[in-house]
C-alpha cells in the first residue's frame, strides 16, 4: 500500500511539473506570435536596461579669410536638481541665485522643493550658467565641507545640486561683422547671416540612441561628426576700419543709417560689408532693443534693403548705350535744362541747363536730361535687357539669408509706363539693393564680366577643405565698352575734383543722390539716399566700394557725404590689401 | 569463478562504497561547477571593469572635445581684433600712414594666401612598405609559383 501512496506522490509532483512547464513553453509561443506584446515586451527591457543618449554634434566655426575665428563654441552648464537627494532646498535657492546670474530666488526654491515621484527626478534650473558659476558653487560646497565637517556642526548642503557640461555659440568678435555672420539662438537655430543660410551643414547631424546601462553590454558610442566649418572672404581687419568708417560716417552726416560693401569685382568675394546697426552676437536677444518689432530694419541692409539708388544707376544706362552703339564718348547732346519722355518732363539736379555736353560731360555733371536722353536713343527694349543682364530685380545669390530682390519694372508689366524709361535711366522709379548694384557695377571694372557675389571662400567637412569655386554670372557689356566707361568715369572724377580721389591712386566712380518718395504721394520729402559707387586701381581693379548713406541730414548730396566716405576706405584698403601706390607698382613691375 | 562470483557479491554488500562513490561524484560536479562559477564570475568582472572603462574613457572625450572647443573660443577672443589694437596700442604701436609705406620687390616672396585649416580633399597614394607575398600566400601557391622559378635558374646555370 505505501508503494502505490508513494506513486501517486511522485506522478502528482511529475504532473505539476509537467504543466508548469508546458505553461511557460505556452507562454513563450504566445508572446513570440503577438508582434504587439512583443514590442511591448522589448521596450519595456530597453527601458530597463538601456538610456537614451541625445549626441549633438558640435556646431562648425567660422573663420574669416585668414583663420581669425569669427565663431566658435563655448562651455557653459545645465544646472539642475536630483529632487532624491535634495536636502536643504532653501540653502540650494540662495546659493544658485546669488551666483548664476539671472535667476531668481523663488523659482530655484520651487524647483528645489518638488516631491520626487516617478514622473518627477530632476529639475533644471538654468541650462546656460557660465563656468565661472559653476566654479563658484563648486567652491563654496568645498568651504562649506571644510568648515563644518571641522566643528561637526550640520552642514547647510547643496546636496542634489549637479551640473551637466554643453556647448553654446560664441562671438569672440562680438559685435564685428555681426550683419554678416548672424546669430544662433539657445535651441541651435541660425537666424539672419551666414549662420541662418548655412544653418544645416553648421548644425550637423543630431543623432539619438540607445545605450546599455550595463557595463558588462557597453557599446560604442556612435561617432557623430561635427557640423562642417566655414572660411568666410571678409578680413577682420578691413571689416573692423570699414565698420568705424560708415560708423563715424553716419555720425557726421546725421544719417539714418550706412552701408558700405567692399569687393573684389575679379572675383566677386566680399572683402568687407558693413552696415548699421549691429548687435553684440553674444546678446543676441537684445535683438528686439536694436531692431524694433515692426520698423522694418532689416538685419544686413546691404542684401536686405532695396532702395532707389539715383546717380549711381547711371554707369549702368551708360554702359547699355555704349555697348549697342546707341552713343559714343563724344557723342555731344544739347542740355537745354529738361525732357519730355513719355508724357512727363524730366529736369536736372540743379533745374539747370548745362549746354553742349560729350557723355563723360553727362556723368561727370550727372546729368539727369542727358542720361534719360541716351535711354531714349538706347529704346525700351534694349534697355530693359541689358538692365535685366546686369542682374537688377533678381536675387544676386550671395551667401546670406535675407536677400531682397529688389525691382526693376519692366515694358509688359502692369505698373510699367513710358515715363520709367526716363526715370530709369537715372536710378528713379528702380530699387536695387547695395550688393545688387555693386554685384552690377562690378562687371564695368572687370572687362565686362560679372562674377557672383560670394562671402563663404571654403567649407571644411569630414577633416577636408573644399573651395567654393568663383562663378561668371554674366557678360552683361563688351570688355571695350567696360574699358571706354571706367575711364569715362575715372576721367570725370578727375575733372570734378570730387573728394573721393585718393592720392597716389586712379579711382573710377560716381556719385548719387536720390530723392525718397513717399508711397501714395511721390518725391515730395527733402530726404535723400546719399551713395557713391568706385574702383580702383583702374588699370587693375582691385577693389569696388560701394556707400550708401540713408537721409543725411548735413547735406543731401552723395558728392558731399558719400564721395568723402568712399575716399576715407579706400585709404584704409589700400594698407590692408597692400596695394602700392599706381607709379609704384608700374616701377616695381616694369624692373621685373 | 567463484572467486569473482564472491567478490562481486561482497562489493554490492557494501553499501558504504556505493554511497562513497556518489559522494566523491557529487563533489567532483560541485568542484567543477564552483570552478566555472568562479571563471565566469572572474571574466564577467573583468569586462564589468573595463566596460565602465570604455564608458569613462568616452565621457572623457567627450568632455576633452568640449574644453578644445572653449578654449579656441577663449583665445580667439584673447586674439580678438579690439583686443589686439588694444594690446598694440598700449606697447606704443600706431596705425601706419600711406606715406610711411615703403614698398620693396623682394624676390622669390610668397604673398600670404587664405587660410587653409584642412588638407584639400583629393586622392591620397599611401606610401605604406609593399607586403611580401610569402606572407600572405598559402603555401601551395608559394609551391607553384617557386617550382618554375627554380627550375629555369637551374636550366640558366647548366653549362
Amino acid at each position: 500500500m505505501k508503494g502505490v501512496d508513494q506513486y501517486w506522490r511522485y506522478s502528482f509532483v511529475g504532473a505539476l511539473l509537467c504543466a508548469a512547464a508546458i505553461g511557460i513553453v505556452l507562454r513563450i509561443i504566445g508572446i513570440q506570435a503577438d508582434p504587439e506584446k512583443l514590442k511591448q515586451l522589448e521596450a519595456q527591457i530597453e527601458q530597463v536596461t538601456k538610456e537614451q543618449k541625445t549626441i549633438v554634434p558640435a556646431r562648425g566655426q567660422i573663420y574669416d579669410r585668414w583663420g581669425n575665428l569669427l565663431a566658435g563654441n563655448k562651455k557653459v552648464y545645465e544646472i539642475g536638481v536630483e529632487l532624491q537627494d535634495v536636502e536643504d532646498p532653501q540653502f540650494i535657492a540662495h546659493a544658485v541665485s546669488m551666483i548664476v546670474p539671472n535667476i531668481s530666488y523663488e523659482y530655484v526654491f520651487t524647483m528645489a522643493s518638488l516631491k520626487p515621484s516617478p514622473s518627477a527626478v530632476y529639475a533644471t534650473l538654468t541650462r546656460f550658467a557660465p563656468q565661472e558659476a559653476v566654479d563658484k558653487l563648486e567652491l563654496l560646497k568645498k568651504q562649506l565641507e571644510d568648515e563644518y565637517a571641522a566643528d561637526g556642526k550640520s552642514a547647510p548642503s547643496l546636496r542634489g545640486l549637479i551640473y551637466k557640461p554643453h556647448l553654446e555659440r560664441f562671438y569672440p568678435e562680438k559685435a564685428l561683422a555681426s550683419n554678416i555672420l548672424g546669430f544662433v539662438s539657445r535651441d541651435n537655430q541660425g537666424y539672419f547671416g551666414v549662420e541662418e543660410r548655412f544653418n544645416e551643414l553648421l548644425s550637423g547631424k543630431v543623432r539619438t540612441v540607445m545605450m546599455p546601462t550595463d557595463p558588462n553590454r557597453v557599446e560604442e558610442i556612435p561617432e557623430v561628426p561635427n557640423g562642417a566649418s566655414l572660411v568666410l572672404t571678409i578680413e577682420r581687419e578691413v571689416q573692423l576700419a570699414m565698420e568705424e568708417i560708415i560708423d563715424d560716417a553716419v555720425a557726421e552726416t546725421g544719417s539714418a543709417s550706412g552701408t558700405l560693401v567692399v569687393m573684389n569685382p575679379k572675383t566677386g568675394e566680399i572683402i568687407a560689408m558693413a552696415t548699421t546697426p549691429r548687435i553684440d552676437l553674444n546678446e543676441y536677444w537684445r535683438l528686439d532693443e536694436v531692431f524694433p518689432p515692426g520698423s522694418k530694419i532689416p538685419f544686413n541692409r546691404a542684401v536686405g534693403q532695396a532702395y532707389e539708388p539715383g546717380s549711381v544707376f547711371k554707369p549702368l544706362t551708360m554702359a547699355i548705350a555704349l555697348d549697342t552703339g546707341a552713343v559714343t564718348p563724344d557723342t555731344v547732346f544739347v542740355d537745354t535744362g529738361s525732357i519730355e519722355v513719355g508724357g512727363i518732363y524730366i529736369v536736372n539736379w540743379n533745374r539747370g541747363a548745362w549746354g553742349p555736353q560729350d557723355m563723360t560731360g553727362c556723368l561727370q555733371h550727372s546729368l539727369n536730361v542727358c542720361l534719360a536722353w541716351v535711354a531714349t536713343q538706347i529704346g525700351p527694349n534694349n534697355f530693359y535687357r541689358g538692365l535685366q543682364a546686369f542682374g537688377l530685380g533678381h536675387l544676386t545669390g550671395v551667401d546670406l539669408a535675407g536677400e531682397a530682390p529688389g525691382r526693376l519694372k519692366a515694358p509688359g508689366d502692369n505698373d510699367w509706363f513710358a515715363s520709367d524709361l526716363g526715370t530709369n535711366s537715372f536710378g528713379q522709379g528702380v530699387a536695387a539693393t547695395p550688393i545688387q548694384m555693386a554685384t552690377a557695377i562690378s562687371a564695368i571694372a572687370n572687362g565686362g564680366v560679372m562674377m557672383a557675389p560670394k562671402i563663404v571662400r571654403s567649407v571644411i567637412n569630414d577633416g577636408y577643405q573644399y573651395d567654393i569655386e568663383q562663378r561668371v554670372i554674366g557678360m552683361p557689356i563688351k570688355p571695350e565698352t567696360a574699358r571706354t566707361l571706367s575711364e569715362m568715369l575715372a576721367r570725370s572724377l578727375e575733372k570734378e575734383s570730387s573728394d573721393a580721389l585718393v592720392p597716389g591712386y586712379r579711382v573710377a566712380g560716381k556719385t548719387g543722390t536720390a530723392e525718397i518718395p513717399i508711397p501714395g504721394q511721390g518725391y515730395t520729402s527733402n530726404q535723400t539716399n546719399a551713395s557713391f559707387v568706385g574702383w580702383g586701381p583702374v588699370d587693375d581693379p582691385q577693389f569696388l566700394v560701394y556707400v550708401w548713406l540713408e537721409k543725411p541730414s548735413t547735406s543731401p548730396w552723395g558728392s558731399v557725404v558719400a564721395a568723402p566716405v568712399f575716399r576715407r576706405a579706400v585709404e584704409k584698403l589700400v594698407i590692408y590689401l597692400n596695394l602700392p601706390p599706381d607709379d609704384v607698382r608700374r616701377r616695381l613691375s616694369s624692373s621685373n | 569463478m567463484e572467486r569473482l562470483e564472491y567478490l562481486a557479491k561482497s562489493y554490492t554488500q557494501a553499501p558504504w562504497r556505493r554511497q562513497l562513490q556518489l559522494i566523491g561524484l557529487f563533489l567532483l560536479f560541485l568542484v567543477l561547477a564552483a570552478l566555472i562559477a568562479g571563471i565566469y564570475l572572474n571574466v564577467s568582472a573583468k569586462t564589468a571593469i573595463i566596460g565602465r572603462d570604455i564608458q569613462a574613457k568616452q565621457r572623457m572625450i567627450e568632455s576633452l572635445d568640449r574644453d578644445i572647443e572653449d578654449r579656441t573660443a577663449r583665445l580667439a577672443s584673447i586674439l580678438s581684433v579690439a583686443e589686439m589694437e588694444a594690446r598694440a596700442r598700449k606697447l606704443g604701436f600706431e596705425q601706419v600712414q600711406p606715406e610711411q609705406i615703403v614698398y620693396l620687390k623682394l624676390p622669390g616672396y610668397v604673398e600670404r594666401g587664405a587660410a587653409i585649416l584642412a588638407p584639400y580633399a583629393q586622392k591620397t597614394v599611401v606610401s605604406a612598405p609593399v607586403m611580401p607575398a610569402e606572407y600572405t600566400e598559402s603555401l601551395f601557391t608559394w609551391l607553384r609559383r617557386q617550382v618554375p622559378f627554380t627550375l629555369s635558374r637551374l636550366s640558366e646555370a647548366r653549362p
